[in-house]
This record gives C-alpha cells, structure tokens and sequence, in this order.
C-alpha cells in the first residue's frame, strides 16, 4: 500500500527531486515522441540535444535561444507575481501587443526621431501600454469583481485586432507588402546585437535587469512576502494588514508592465515596424504561463525553465530543417514538460511511504 | 453482570503513536458512562473502533456476552450502536425529515413523520418535521441528530462532547432526555471536557491519559479538580487573577452599528479582563473583525484605541496604536499553514520596529524572534522552519498567543483563546492572558467557553443575534441569567 503523509520540514532536497524526476519524465517521453516520428531517432535526438554545435556557427544557435528565453523569462516572471497570490492574468500576449502598439505610437508621436537616445523613452511608453491594458481586468476585478481569466484572455482578441487596425489604418505602410504592416522604424532605435549576426541583443540585457530586479521584490521585501500570505490564505492577508485590492492592482501592474517591456524591445529588435496580429504574435505570452508554472513561480526556476523550452524549440526548428521532422515535437516535449512537474510538484509537500498499515493517517484524535 | 459492552485490551497503533494502549473499557444497560481525557488521550480512537471506523490491532470486543467484530460503520448500526457526532452531518438545504431519511437510507414519507413525532414527543426533543435545517439552532440540529440514531433502535449510544455547542438551558434538556433513555435500560457513552455536567450526570467514569485507562470512577464522587488532575497528570491550579486599580480606559466602542452587529458601549480598562460571552454564530467574528481592523467600521470615533478614534485604521494601523489581535481560526487566518513558524512570526509584526526597513525584510532578526516565542511561551516545535501546519493545535495556539503576548500590547483582543486547545496548553494561555491584564493591559476574550470567562473575566457581557447586553462584573451574573441572555428575545431586551 502506498500512503502520503505530508512533510512537516521542507529542505533543498524536498524541492530538488520532484524537478529532477519531472526532468527525467520528461526526457524519457522525449525519446519516445522522437522514436515514434523520426526515421532516424538516434541520430535526429543527438542533433535535438547538441544542435548548437551541429550547426555552422554555434553563436547563431545560442543567439536564438537566449532572445527567445528573454521574452519568456521576463513576463512569466511578471506573471508569476500575481499568480503566486491567486490573480489570474493570462492576457499578456494581448500586454505584450499594446505594448509594441504603445512604443511604435510614441515614435510616431514624437516625429519620429532619428536617434538612439529615444529608445528609452520607446521602451518606457511600451511599459506603459502593457500597464494601461493589464489596468482594465484589474479594476474589472477590483470594482465590479468580474473574473479576471476571462477578461484578461478576451482583451488579447481585443489587443490583436487593434494591432490590425493601426497596421491597416492609421500606421499603413507600404501598400506593395505582402501583410499589412506599418513603415519600418529608424535603424538608430533598433536594438543592436552584442556578438555580430546572432540574435543576442541588448534588449537580452534589458529583460535580464528587469527579470533581477522583479526577483529581488519578490523574494526579499514585503510586498514579496503579502504575495505568499495571499496565495492560499486571504484572511490571513487581511489579519497582516494586507490589502487583497492592492495585491490585484500590484500583480496586474507588474505583469502589465514586463509584457509591455517585452512588446516594445520586440518591436525594436526583431521587427522593425508593427505587423497586423497573426505575423507579429506568436504565442509568445501564452508560452510565458507555461514557463511561469514550469519554474514552480519562483524567479530562478522561471529563468531555468524558459532557457530549457526556448533550447528544444530551436533545436526543434533545427532538426526539422535538417532531416523531415515535424518541430510540433518541440510542443510534445513542452506539454510533457508541464504535466510533469505540474504532477510531481505534491512530491514536494508529501513524502511517499510504502507500508501495509491502517489506511488512517490521522493519528490518535 | 449485564454487561452490554465490554472492551478488552483494545490496543491501536498509529505511525509513532499508541492511540489506544491495552484499554478496557465497560458499559452496563441503564448507565451514562463518561468517557474522560485530554485532546489526543484516545477517545476518539476507542469510539472509531466501536463505530466500526477502525480495527484495533488486537483485543476484544464483547457485545452481550458474546465475542463480536465490528468491521463497518454498517456492522455497528446492525449490532444496535448509535453515535451523534460532535460535528453535525446534515444538509441544511433540506428539511429535517429528508435528513433523518436520508441518514437511514429510506424516503421521507408519513409514516416516517409519525415516527419522527412520535420520538420526538417521547424523549422530549421538539423538532418539526418540515423544518429546513439552515433556520434551526444548534441545540435543535443536535437534536435531528439524536433523533436520528434513536430511530435505528440504539441499544448503546455514543455522543461526543454533545454540550460543546448548547446553551445552559439547552444543555439541561437534553440531559433530561439522556436520563430518560437510560431509565429505558439502554447504554450511553457520554464524551466531554465539562467536568460539572459529567458529575451530574454520570455514575460511572472511565478515564484515558496518553491512550491508557489511568481510572474509572465515580465522577459525582470527586471534585472537578480531582477529576481533572487524573486525566492531565498534574493537579491544574489556575492562579487566581490578582485583584488590582483598574487604570483608564483603553479600548472604547460607542454605537457601532452594522448589518450584522449592534454594540452600543464596549469599553475595556487597564489592568481589566472584558468578557464577550455568546453561543457560536451570534456575531463572534464580525466583532472580531470590526475591533481587529480586518473591517473598517462605518466612522472613526466608533472605535477608539487609547483615546485615539480608529475605527477607519486597518489592522497595521491598529497595531502602531498598541494593540494586538488572536483571530478565531488558527489555521489560515492567525497562521498560514504552510509557512514556517519563521515566516508566521513576520505576518503580525511587519510593522514592528526593526522587522522591515524601506520594505527589506530583516531574516535574521524574524528568525530570532520566532526563536524567543517559542522558547518564552512554551511552544513544542520541531524547528522554527517547519511548517505552522504540522504543530498540533495547542502547541500553535501558544506560538500565536505568544507572538502578541511577547509585544506586551496595550490592548489585546482574543477570539476563543482555547478552542480545541488541550487542557495543558489551554491552563497555560489563560494564565498567560491574566499575566498580561495585571501588567495594566486591557484585554477583550471572546469566547463559548463560560468556565473560562468565569475564570479570566473581571466584567462580563453577552453577544446574542450580534446584538452586545450591557457589562456587568462576572460576580453578578450566573449560568442562570447569562444563559437567559445567550438566548433571550433581543429586541424585548432592548425595549426593556
């Protein structure tokens, strides 16, 4: 018989395993998935595992995992924030929008200005368009209580065809392109790679800093420690003297806030212009929930867990390109992934006990 | 003998403790035996096993002379074993009749209302069939319950601390009806904390200490006290709460009007114990919350901590002003189960001086403190880093009590400071509580328990349908009138 008795200490061990058996879990139905699809499983897993090097240049393959781990990391650690304290924001695709949407605006606001030094003040205005629309779940959950999981993920349809809006409206570009898309901002406010011709750029450094900064808050200050009483134990929260309202508005904001950050340096170092919504998002805000859940909500984890899936799904890519098959593995191994830890996170709370004894565990009441 | 139960040598081990260690247990026809013992000295263990809940690992079970096993809840209702549980298991959308038939398996139909009358009437237990059970009081609930069991035809009923929930009146009818069923010849198995209604009732005593039977007695024989000393080992004197001066007022309420409370004057002073005496569910909590900041009363000078009106202060506030609070609800309102006694030292001290500097917790000094409460206030822990969750009740009922006690504030308000607390634990905080009034604190108890308010309160009130009864000091009240006012017509009194 198998029992569940719950830990009364939680050491580095208690929080170790269950990560090291949902990597295992997910390595071995790895292998499987690859066994199945691949006609040359062997050779088609040692290029998914050691791609970089397989390819021409390693830096390239390495570029593409840091810029993509970027984005994820810094808004599932965003999310992460309001999810530890029970608020739902699932709309950062529809963030991340409004804040390439906010960017763009203020260039085009501010005459469109040909120099570096305006980057900032682009980057700060997508911060604060991922903020205005994160507002609008947030006071719908504060003042009207509506449920925040519904509003947040309609208003990233609402998000996306306003981006086909200013791309087919106001902010039209080139008529003669293939999608509707606005005119190309200045190669002065493109964000410049670190090592030549890969995707490492400085917005990489940017997130990093706002990834630090946001893992400070949250693990050593007492705003920090209000999110971890709100998370399962709202009277709690109140005996402190926490306010629930502020916990919403706080998690909206910052969620908000790395979106935006996100959608503002994409705009800058990838695209260039803004392009109506299904060439310009690509789930990249709803891969950032999978990430945030994937690092158990704490900000090292989120970091580990976004280089990890950002290195299979280029890997996927890589391979799919080198022999005939499909990168969809890359969202198997991701999904394997996520159930797995998701299924062994109670390891962490209960220890496993083999034994044959009385069913009751409740001890002498 | 006529023996209608005998346990021998029931032994039952749970993973690193003896619940039930080689205990004997007998019950005759036409007796109320009180089953005696501390939280965790294994009563409720014993009861399992004859409610068929749990096999004991070895010792017998002799039902009428004859040797029986009770492997199901089903198998002890068929031998003729009824139990009402502490804890009420009914469905409040439903009527009282769809309750007692949904409990023995049948549908509700007129035979069935003629019995439920019939009993009723009998054993003096009023209950309208067609009653829903979510307008009906405690006492009435627990009487759907007994009704319940005696429709199986219960040749040994079992109740479970029956009195934890009733007024004093309420408590004395049904100790009629115990009395009548046992001038019918069948067994009772009497289970409680209250050691005057045990002695009163009961001729027979078994008492249990640390899953062994440490004696069987006559209660009505022995003092409260005698009997008390035998189940916690030590003879429990709680020391008398020094007369004093009582300083100035501290804790003032006036006219605090709410949907669910109506409290015209509540004031204590320094150096003085008020009491707030009530049955659960007359309005508690929300007092609770209104003086503990977790609601904002309707204006500011409703509430006034130290002269100071604070009714619009959240509990941060409050707490600058001098004051602390000990919610009800241990678990997830004074502590968060899964944090650490480290991490539930912080949630009432973020504003105390030294815990938190521009928003940067300070560990080290947390640590320390969670340190000095449980060392100061006797707290029995395996590691300030363990989770609040696994202490057992009385063992965290002293860490939360000790982490305000240890601020000394100048107020304190404490809601059911020893629910569900073990005698040990519970002697303890209350001495605790005294230490800190005669120190010139003001200190508000909420609490169910009238022996404890007689024995902490200088000054008494009654909370009843969220409506406060003026104070009067406890020496003037008696079971007799607090129970009238526990109970009484609200609105006549107000009038009156």
């Amino acid at each position: 018989m198998i029992r569940f008795v719950p830990r009364t200490q939680f050491g580095f061990w208690a929080t170790a395993y269950p990560l090291l058996l949902a990597l295992g879990i997910t390595v071995v139905v790895g292998f499987l998935v690859m066994l199945a699809m691949s006609e040359q499983p062997v050779r088609d897993i040692w290029t998914l595992l050691t791609f970089p090097w397989q390819a021409r240049t390693a830096s390239v393959q390495w570029g593409f995992v840091l810029q993509k781990s970027s984005y994820l990391a810094v808004m599932a650690v965003g999310l992460s924030i309001g999810f530890r304290a029970n608020v739902w924001n699932i709309g950062a695709e529809g963030q991340f929008a409004f804040g390439s949407i906010f960017a763009f605006g203020a260039y085009v606001m501010f005459g469109m200005p040909d120099t570096v030094w305006f980057l900032p003040i682009m980057l700060a205005f997508g911060i604060l368009g991922g903020v205005a629309w994160a507002m609008i779940p947030a006071a719908l959950r504060v003042w009207a209580n509506t449920n925040e999981l519904l509003t947040s993920l309609m208003l990233v349809y609402v998000a996306a065809n306003v981006l086909n809006y200013v791309t087919t409206g106001p902010w039209k570009g080139d008529p003669k392109a293939g999608q509707a898309e606005s005119d190309p901002i200045h190669e002065s406010l493109r964000i410049a790679s670190i090592i030549e011709r890969t995707d490492f750029h400085w917005g990489v450094i940017i997130s990093a800093g706002a990834i630090a900064i946001l893992a400070f808050v949250v693990l050593f200050t007492t705003f920090g420690y209000s999110l971890r009483v709100a998370q399962n134990t709202p009277r709690a929260q109140k005996f402190a003297g926490f306010s629930p309202k502020m916990t919403v508005w706080m998690s909206f904001m910052l969620s908000g806030a790395t979106a935006g950050l996100a959608g503002a340096i994409f705009l800058s170092a990838e695209t260039g212009k803004l392009i109506q919504s299904e060439n310009y998002l690509n789930g990249l805000g709803f891969t950032a929930i999978v990430i945030a859940f994937l690092g158990r909500l704490h900000p090292v984890g989120i970091v580990a867990a976004a280089l990890l899936i950002s290195y299979v799904n280029v890997g996927a890519t890589y391979v799919q390109s080198a022999s005939q098959v499909d990168d969809a593995v890359a969202d198997l191994v991701q999904v394997t992934a996520l159930f797995a830890v998701l299924g062994t996170a109670f390891l962490s709370r209960y220890r496993i006990v083999l034994g044959t004894r009385d069913l009751s565990t409740e001890g002498a009441a | 003998m006529t023996s209608l139960l005998s346990l021998q040598q029931i032994t039952k081990a749970y993973p690193g403790v003896l619940a039930n260690d080689a205990v004997d247990f007998a019950v005759e026809r036409g007796e109320i035996h009180a089953l005696l013992g501390e939280n965790g000295a294994g009563k409720s263990t014993l009861m399992k096993v004859l409610s068929g809940l749990t096999k004991p690992d070895s010792g017998q079970i002799i039902w009428k002379d004859q040797a029986a096993t009770i492997p199901s809840p089903q198998a002890s209702k068929a031998l003729g074993i009824g139990m009402v549980h502490q804890h009420f298991a009914l469905f409040d959308g439903m009527s009282v009749g769809e309750n007692i038939a949904l409990g023995l398996g049948t549908q509700f139909g007129a035979t069935q209302r003629d019995q439920i009358i019939d009993m009723s009437e009998k054993y003096g237990l009023p209950l309208d069939p067609d009653a829903l059970v979510f307008t009906l009081s405690a006492g009435e609930k627990q009487r759907i319950e007994i009704v319940r069991a005696l429709l199986g035809e219960p040749e040994l009923l079992i109740l479970d601390e029956p009195t934890s929930v009733l007024t004093p009146q309420e408590a004395d009818s049904l100790f009629s009806t115990l009395r009548l069923l046992r001038d019918e010849g069948r067994g009772l198995v009497f289970i409680s904390h209250k050691l005057n209604e045990v002695r009163a009732l009961c001729k027979r005593a078994t008492i249990l200490r640390g899953g062994k039977v440490v004696a069987t007695c006559n209660p009505a024989e022995k003092t409260a006290e005698e009997i008390a000393e035998m189940m916690i080992g030590t003879r429990p004197v709680p020391t008398a709460k020094a007369a004093q001066k009582l300083g100035e007022t501290a804790l003032d309420v006036r006219d605090l009007v709410t949907n669910d409370l109506r409290i015209p004057a509540l004031s204590v002073r320094r150096g003085e114990i008020v009491g707030v005496a009530g049955v659960a569910g007359n309005g508690q909590e929300a007092l609770y919350a209104y003086l503990a900041g977790e609601e904002l009363a309707p204006s500011a000078d409703v509430v006034r901590l130290n002269g100071v009106a604070a009714g619009r202060f959240g509990p941060s506030e409050r707490r600058s002003l001098g004051s602390a609070f000990v919610p009800e609800e241990r678990l997830g309102h004074a502590a968060v189960p899964d944090f650490s006694l480290i991490d539930n030292t912080l949630l009432s001290n973020l504003g105390t001086d030294g815990f938190q500097s521009r928003g940067l917790i300070n560990w080290q000094l947390t640590r320390e403190h969670a340190v000095e409460v449980c060392d100061g206030y006797d707290v029995r822990h395996a590691g300030v880093t363990g989770r609040a969750g696994s202490l057992s009740g009385g063992n965290l009922q002293k860490f939360i009590v000790g982490r305000e006690l240890i601020k000394r504030p100048e107020v304190l308000i404490v809601n059911q400071p020893t629910w569900g607390v073990d005698m040990g634990s519970a002697i303890n905080i209350r001495d605790q509580l005294k230490a800190l009034a005669e120190a010139g604190s003001a200190v508000l108890v909420i609490s169910q328990d009238l022996d404890e308010l007689f024995e902490l309160a200088d000054t008494l009130c009654v909370l009843n349908h969220g409506h406060l009864s003026a104070s009067q000091p406890t020496s003037a009240w008696t079971a007799e009138t607090l129970g009238v006012a526990m109970t009484g017509d609200v609105n006549r009194e107000v009038a009156a």
